[in-house]
């Protein structure tokens, strides 16, 4: 089996699989983002709050993503730390309509940078400043600058603003982390 | 002590919101039924005008009402089943408790109005008639308020105006019927029959004529009344109103009270508090008052006291923390010096510091998050904190409770059949001992006086009780021997007599001892001052003997000393021969 998977691979027909987490407080919009990359006959129509956590697969032009979608929700985000070890990237997604808890969003993002699993390791981190289309939603800029992203030097990151139920802005940070991630596999390989 | 930046978030602040409010007049609730929680502020504004109840989706003020009058309370309840379950805001303000619905004016419920004094409703039917003169009415109702009769607002109102003014005021208002009408105080809800979170609720509330009104939700009558001693301030309330339930209202007088479901005394349960109560909050069966004398206290439902807290300032605001996901439950409550202090029970677990005094606060959630504290201040600002999730409130110093030694138990010994028999004996025999005891102390008392007595008739004590030549002596001997120092101090205890013409002599063995000066001449003596006389004393024995050596203050012309001092000499060293 495993001659035939680099076989495969080598052939470009089956591609590199990596794990993301998908992250963010709880109604920022993590599982539309993840429904928006699935293929059609998968969508699924009614999302409704994440319980503990889904694990769901998609593909972009040269990677094999398996995305763990977890809980935004306070009781569930000690669950997070449990998965850091094996993931390659992360994906935060900030509700940018939501003022009030971009303190908290920032609070989980410190905690999460600053965990042991994380701390040291150079993991790409993709942020969506989602719900752009609301009326009173940040700029991706203010945004950064609310996360306090200026200050995340040791980490590759990229924010964009999305809007997840049209998939606005959503292949473009994806595409960066899938450079991204392609740059670390092939580190990993020298 | 953290000063709060490792517990809590800053999430809004707007030093300038200019909305000018107290705890009683903030709320969050779900009004829209969308999961994003609001938050409900009646501003009081300037107090006279600007009274407005706004509502805030998340940090952006949503809508805007005016409010007529002043507004002492708002609640948000359940009073009807529909779908989506949206709750009513009710905001209290003068007789009138204003309902609104999805953001819109629905109701106006208006608290039936009291009693007309005979005599002052007969006055202005008189007046209508042009019956009687502007002023010799204002006289009777000028009289009828100094027997302390209560009044309606607009008899008070003509008492205060010039007299130039009373006809055209009394012609104004003389053909509307006189109403007299009572204002709320306190305002609160109570569910009618289901506990749910989204179960209709009953309105409660408190007037200034001393009455507590229950209100039905769905045909705004009035369901129950009762009436207290004093005019209610704050008011708590569980249970449910068709099942069993208890209210506890402070009031003016400093008493709290405790009503329940069908009793009529409610003096029953009180509890008197030393000062006016400033705030009042419930936690399970306890209850926290907070008083004007700067001190939080902690009773049991049944109103025994379980201890008081002493603040560092005056208290502004109580409000009762419960926060579920870590089961904690506390009580902020804000100071006068900026502060707002967490005590779990009577530990102070955290301290925040603010910029401005705190007068408005209110625990829950809001938007979207759980542990949310929002906060008014006396300057108008809007502060919004959210507790983090990995905020631990500890308890600290446990030491405060009684020492620890307190609860060893000490290791007592058995009975004695001595000790037994001493109690036998003393048992029978009380009444005929404690006859000896007295006796005995009294012929000891005696003994005392006349050797005190003896004392001054002798001048043998340090401290003369001559009011001419009012004089202390010390004396003090110095050294091993054979030649020892002795020290003779005077000081003159008055405040401004100086005595002069004093001498000091020695009275002792010549066998024994020698002084090298046996007469010192005593200077004026300064009230105050301490003189020191020294002569030398050589021991001429050197068997060990010793004696006591007196010394005399004396003034001529006078056959007793004025004081005398004892001193006993040490015991001298023997002769060394080198």
């Amino acid at each position: 089996m495993g001659f035939f998977d680099s076989l495969a691979q080598w052939l470009g027909v089956r591609k590199k699989e990596v794990n993301v987490m998908v992250l963010g407080l709880d109604n920022s919009g993590k599982t539309t983002v993840i429904n928006h990359f699935k293929p059609p006959e998968t969508k699924n129509h009614d999302i409704v709050p994440t319980v503990g956590f889904n694990v769901e697969k998609f593909k972009s032009k040269s990677l094999a993503f398996t995305a763990f979608d977890m809980s935004g929700q306070g009781r569930y985000r000690n669950l997070w730390e449990q998965y850091y070890k094996e993931c390659d990237g992360i994906i935060f997604v900030i509700d940018s309509s939501d003022k009030l808890r971009m303190v908290v969003a920032k609070d989980e993002l410190d905690l999460l940078l600053q965990h042991s699993e994380l701390k040291n390791r150079r993991i790409p981190v993709l942020f969506f400043a989602n719900k752009m289309d609301v009326r009173d939603a940040v700029t991706s800029v203010k945004c950064s600058h609310l996360m306090g992203l200026e200050n995340l030097s040791d980490k590759p990151w990229h924010i964009c603003a999305s809007n997840a139920l049209t998939g606005e802005g959503l292949h473009e940070g994806v595409d960066w982390l899938t450079d991204q991630l392609k740059e670390v596999l092939e580190r990993k390989k020298k | 002590m953290s000063g709060g930046n490792e517990k809590w978030l800053d999430a809004y602040h707007d030093p300038v919101a200019s909305l000018y409010t107290f705890t009683q007049c903030l709320t969050l609730s779900d009004i829209q039924a969308d999961g994003d929680w609001k938050l409900i502020v009646a501003d009081l504004g300037t107090g006279s005008y600007d009274m407005k109840l706004k509502v805030y989706k998340n940090t952006t003020l949503m809508s805007e009402h005016t409010i007529i009058d002043l507004p002492t309370g708002v609640v948000t309840f359940y009073m009807d089943t529909l779908e989506p379950r949206t709750p009513a805001i009710a905001v209290a303000s003068g007789p009138y408790i204003y309902v609104y619905k999805n953001l819109r004016p629905y109701f106006k419920f208006t608290l039936p109005p009291l009693d007309i004094h005979p005599m002052e409703e007969d006055l202005w039917n008189q007046a209508k008639d042009d019956q009687v003169n502007v002023f010799s009415m204002r006289d009777m109702l000028e009289s009828l308020r100094q027997e302390g009769c209560s009044l309606t607002v607009r008899t008070l109102r003509l008492l205060q105006l010039e007299p130039n003014n009373i006809e055209a005021f009394v012609n104004v208002h003389k053909n509307t019927p006189l109403k007299k009408q009572t204002v709320i105080t306190c305002l609160t809800t109570m569910k009618k029959s289901v506990a749910d979170e989204d179960a209709i609720s009953c309105l409660v509330l408190g007037t200034e004529s001393k009455s507590i009104y229950i209100l039905d939700p769905e045909a705004f009558t009035v369901l129950a009344t009762m009436d207290l001693p004093s005019v209610p301030v704050f008011i708590s309330v569980n249970g449910l109103f068709d099942v069993d339930y208890r209210i506890v209202v402070s009031c003016r007088n400093g008493c709290v009270y405790t009503l329940k479901r069908g009793s009529k005394d409610v003096t029953k349960h009180m509890i008197e508090l030393n000062s006016q109560p400033v705030g009042m909050e419930r936690i399970n069966k306890n209850i926290y008052v907070a008083c004007m004398d700067e001190t939080l206290h902690c009773f049991t439902s049944k109103g025994k006291k379980l201890w008081t807290v002493r603040m560092p300032a005056s208290i502004m605001t109580l409000e009762v923390i419960d926060y579920k996901p870590r089961s904690f439950a506390g009580i902020l409550v804000s100071l006068s010096n900026q502060e707002v202090h967490i005590y779990k029970e009577k530990f102070l677990v955290d301290v925040l510091k603010m910029d401005d005094v705190v007068t408005g606060m209110r625990f829950g959630r809001f938007g979207r998050e759980d542990g949310t504290l929002v906060m008014s201040t006396k300057r108008g600002g809007l502060y919004v904190k959210i507790l983090k999730r990995t905020a631990k409130f500890e308890e600290r110093d446990m030491s405060a409770g009684p020492p620890a030694a307190q609860n060893v138990k000490l290791n007592v010994p058995r009975k004695t059949k001595l000790f037994v028999d001493q109690t036998q004996r003393e048992r029978e025999n009380g009444v005929s001992m404690h006859r000896t005891f007295q006796r005995d102390l009294a012929l000891l008392r005696l003994k005392v006086m006349r050797e005190y007595v003896k004392a001054l008739d002798n001048s043998m004590n340090p401290i003369s009780s001559d009011p001419m030549e009012p004089i202390k002596l010390s004396a003090h001997v110095q050294g091993i021997g054979p030649t020892f120092k002795f020290t003779v101090k005077l000081q003159n205890t008055s405040l401004t007599q100086a005595c002069s013409n004093l001498l000091i002599t020695f009275d002792y063995d010549d066998k024994l001892y020698d002084f090298r000066k046996k007469l010192v001449q005593v200077p004026m003596l300064v009230p105050g001052l301490t003189y020191d006389f020294e002569t030398f004393v050589d021991c001429l024995n050197d068997k060990g003997v010793t004696e006591n050596v007196k010394v005399y203050v004396l003034k001529p012309g006078k056959s007793v000393p004025i004081i005398t001092g004892v001193v006993s000499m040490p015991v001298s060293e023997s002769i060394v021969v080198v």
